[in-house]
């Protein structure tokens, strides 16, 4: 057990995890992750199979790699554990410096002769310190007088509130991996959907998108409204970066897109003689419609939203944005079909209408109508607050301990033949400079009074 | 006056300030890095007014795209620079870590990066961004200036091994000192606004405080290098050349991290 603790607790054991963990983590982002098979074959070759083996290729979440971290944590536990006592008994249990020897064996040292009596001497120390913030602590001997002096103690402990922090968002990660849990769900204005792993539903009760004047995306919004046991409890808008929280279930707005295949075309149709005579139809994606002409029936038969034709002279979308929206119709007189052809919303005079007879009609699609449907991230994650917990320790850790580094200033006052003579010295283990400086303020005073 | 006419002045500026350090370094007259220092200031209020007008001119935090976080990062590293000798007088460092911030201005400057303010897509919409961004590249500015540092460290260690009295420069001891101070800044800084401050804008944003995105990963390895450096230094007692070469490799990790991913590894953070 002793020879366990000794190997966790060696500096040079983090050192090494530290180099390996890092390794690790650059391969993981040069191999791609989470690719199938064949992709890693195509890339890889012979290698493709070891690599999948050896989890490189989920290797964040790999055996070894989770093992790297376990390691690690009982490192950075036991460094902390091991070194913890030891400085809490250096916080707690000051000692007092009785040897005059050690005080001029540091680095910041000085020794000053005064006329004045022991007891103003020492008490002139102890106020000039305090007045620099020190806690002094004393004890006086027949002729001499012993003070420990020190400040921001708690910068002592600055490293072991950062492995602390760094081990409550290690486990708060642990608990996210195995407690949590993810999924994405679409959902249309109006619908009222039953949430997974829960006992509430969720309304949408509207969904927008809003536009720069350049026409690109400005934000997705939808409404959203818990249900639970039949009653609206909450009503929230969601917005990228703007998520709903309700019982532990975070909600983020994601993505958005537009159910082509439930579309309501609007189309006009006027008759060549007499433009007019404008017959407006409303006609869903599938649906035949009559005209005014009860002989004539016209059918929206396939819709693209941005209309191209590909290399096979065939007609494409070329994405799903209505970047140029168009409707192949058939028309029908007597049952029996008569034309048929592209009509486009952008180019109402190039339709491209390939009719047997002559019919006298002209078309435009003059307007396009497709629900929206909202792309909904749903997460659980239960161990997101130790992380943030974590995060606190870690920052607030990382603070004392860089810039609230703990300063102890030792002294020892003597009567010597008829004289009083002081022994000062001083210890800092980070940022000497300030403390030197600080160091010679609080003696020089004493100097003075010679 | 519009950003661009600005953001040339605070870059002229800084090659100005660039060429008194340079005929400082060889006259050795003190007056020119004197006057140096105060034009790297003023360079620094020129921009600082540029990243204003940006900010007002687009509507959003000026760092949404490579030019702006480019514009930013030299802002920082120019900032970084002037508390570093204002605290600890390094002038004949000065040459060199101007040198830096030029080069990220004219990489800023140059035709490779659009330079348009384009309204922000919605996942850049937020407090955080501000946060986000400006305290992780406010951090590795520091980084930056450790970066030079650590490789006037390497240069005066060999010269004070060959024993070298007759080129009096800054000793090795006080680069050490400076650039560890140097990471005892960035160190903190980073972990706040890249990591933490990241993970924060990511659960909200995306739903997941991390997902092992390059960018993400990259900032990991970063802390990891110098946390490497810190431990080596405070525990082992590492100083010195092994000291200053672990602080060179963090910053290239750094600007790996900043730069590299963006164009080598691709990933949820494909805006910047």
């Amino acid at each position: 057990m002793k020879s366990v603790i000794r190997f966790f607790s060696s500096v040079k054991l983090a050192i090494l995890l530290l180099i390996l963990i890092t390794v690790a983590s650059i391969l993981g982002t040069l191999i791609p992750q989470h690719r199938s098979q064949p992709e890693y074959a195509a890339m890889y070759g012979q290698l493709s199979n070891i690599l999948i083996k050896l989890q490189f290729t989920r290797l964040y979440q790999s055996w070894w790699y989770a093992f790297l971290l376990l390691l690690f944590s009982i490192n950075i536990s036991i460094c902390t554990l091991t070194r913890i006592t030891h400085k809490l008994k250096r916080a707690f249990h000051p000692t007092i410096e009785k040897e005059k020897k050690r005080i001029q064996a540091l680095k910041i040292h000085k020794a000053v002769k005064s006329k004045d009596s022991l007891e103003s001497l020492s008490d002139s120390v102890r106020t000039r310190l305090s007045a620099k913030g020190y806690k002094v602590r004393s004890e006086s001997a027949e002729n001499a007088v012993f003070l420990t002096a020190r400040k921001r103690t708690l910068g002592l402990f600055g490293s072991d509130i950062v492995h602390l922090g760094l081990l409550v968002i290690i486990a708060g990660g642990l608990i996210s991996s195995l407690g949590g849990f993810r999924t994405s769900f679409t959902i249309f204005e109006g619908e009222v959907l039953d949430v997974p792993r829960t006992d509430f539903r969720l309304r949408m009760d509207k969904f927008e998108t809003e536009f720069y004047p350049s026409g690109s995306v400005k934000d997705w919004k939808s409404t959203l409204t818990v249900i639970e046991n039949g009653h609206a409890v909450l009503t929230e808008t969601i917005e990228v970066n703007h998520p709903l929280s309700y019982r532990g279930f975070v909600f983020y707005q994601s993505r958005y897109g537009t159910d082509w295949k439930n579309m309501t075309l609007e189309i006009w149709v006027k008759k060549k003689k007499d433009s007019a005579d404008v017959d407006k139809l409303k006609i869903k994606l599938g649906r035949r419609v009559k005209l005014k002409d009860k002989d004539m029936e016209i059918a929206a038969v396939r819709f693209v939203p941005d209309f191209g034709i590909d290399a096979d002279n065939q007609v494409v979308t070329r994405s799903m944005e209505p970047n140029n929206p168009a409707v192949f119709i058939n028309g029908y007189k007597k049952k029996e079909k008569v034309f048929s052809g592209w009509i486009f919303a952008k180019y109402p005079d190039f339709d491209r209408i390939h009719s047997g007879a002559e019919n006298g009609l002209s078309f435009q699609l003059k307007g396009i109508e497709a629900p929206q449907f909202s792309g909904i991230q749903m997460a659980k994650d239960p161990g997101v607050n130790f992380v943030w917990v974590g995060c606190g320790f870690l920052m607030f850790g990382l603070f004392i301990a860089f810039f609230w580094t703990p300063r102890e200033v030792k002294c020892i006052i003597e009567k010597h033949k008829g004289k009083t003579e002081i022994f000062a010295g001083g210890i800092a283990a980070k940022n000497r400079d300030e403390f030197q400086s600080e160091f010679m303020q609080i003696t020089e005073g004493i100097g003075r009074l010679q | 006056m519009n950003e661009a006419t600005l953001f040339l002045i605070s870059f002229m500026l800084y090659i100005a300030a660039a060429l008194l350090y340079f005929a400082f370094l060889f006259s050795k007259k003190a007056a020119a890095a004197a006057t140096a220092y105060k034009i790297i200031f003023a360079g620094l209020i020129v921009h600082t007014g540029a990243l204003i007008l940006r900010t007002i001119e687009s509507g959003h935090a000026p760092f949404t795209n490579m030019y702006e976080s480019l514009s930013f990062l030299s802002w920082s590293a120019a900032l970084a620079y002037i508390v570093i000798e204002g605290k600890f007088k390094i002038r004949k460092a000065g040459p060199y870590f101007i040198l830096i911030v030029i080069a990220l201005m004219a990489l800023a400057s140059s035709p490779l990066m659009p330079k348009e303010a384009t309204p922000l897509i919605p996942a850049l919409q937020s407090y955080w961004l501000w946060l986000h961004v400006s305290v992780t590249l406010l951090g590795e500015a520091f980084f930056a200036v450790g970066f030079v540092t650590s490789i006037l460290y390497l240069v005066a260690d060999s010269r004070e091994r060959k024993s070298n009295p007759g080129k009096p420069g800054i000793s090795s001891a006080r680069l050490d000192v400076i650039s560890y101070r140097c990471i005892a800044v960035g160190f903190p800084l980073f972990t706040l606004g890249g990591l933490v401050f990241g993970m924060v804008w990511a659960y909200k944003a995306w739903g997941s405080y991390w997902s092992w995105d390059p960018k993400e990963t990259w900032s990991l390895i970063t802390w990891f290098v110098f946390a490497l450096y810190l431990h080596t230094r405070i525990v082992m007692g590492w100083k010195g050349r092994r000291s200053a070469l672990i602080a060179i490799i963090g910053f290239i990790a750094a600007l790996f991290t900043y730069f590299g991913v963006n164009y080598l590894l691709s990933g949820l953070h494909s805006y910047a």
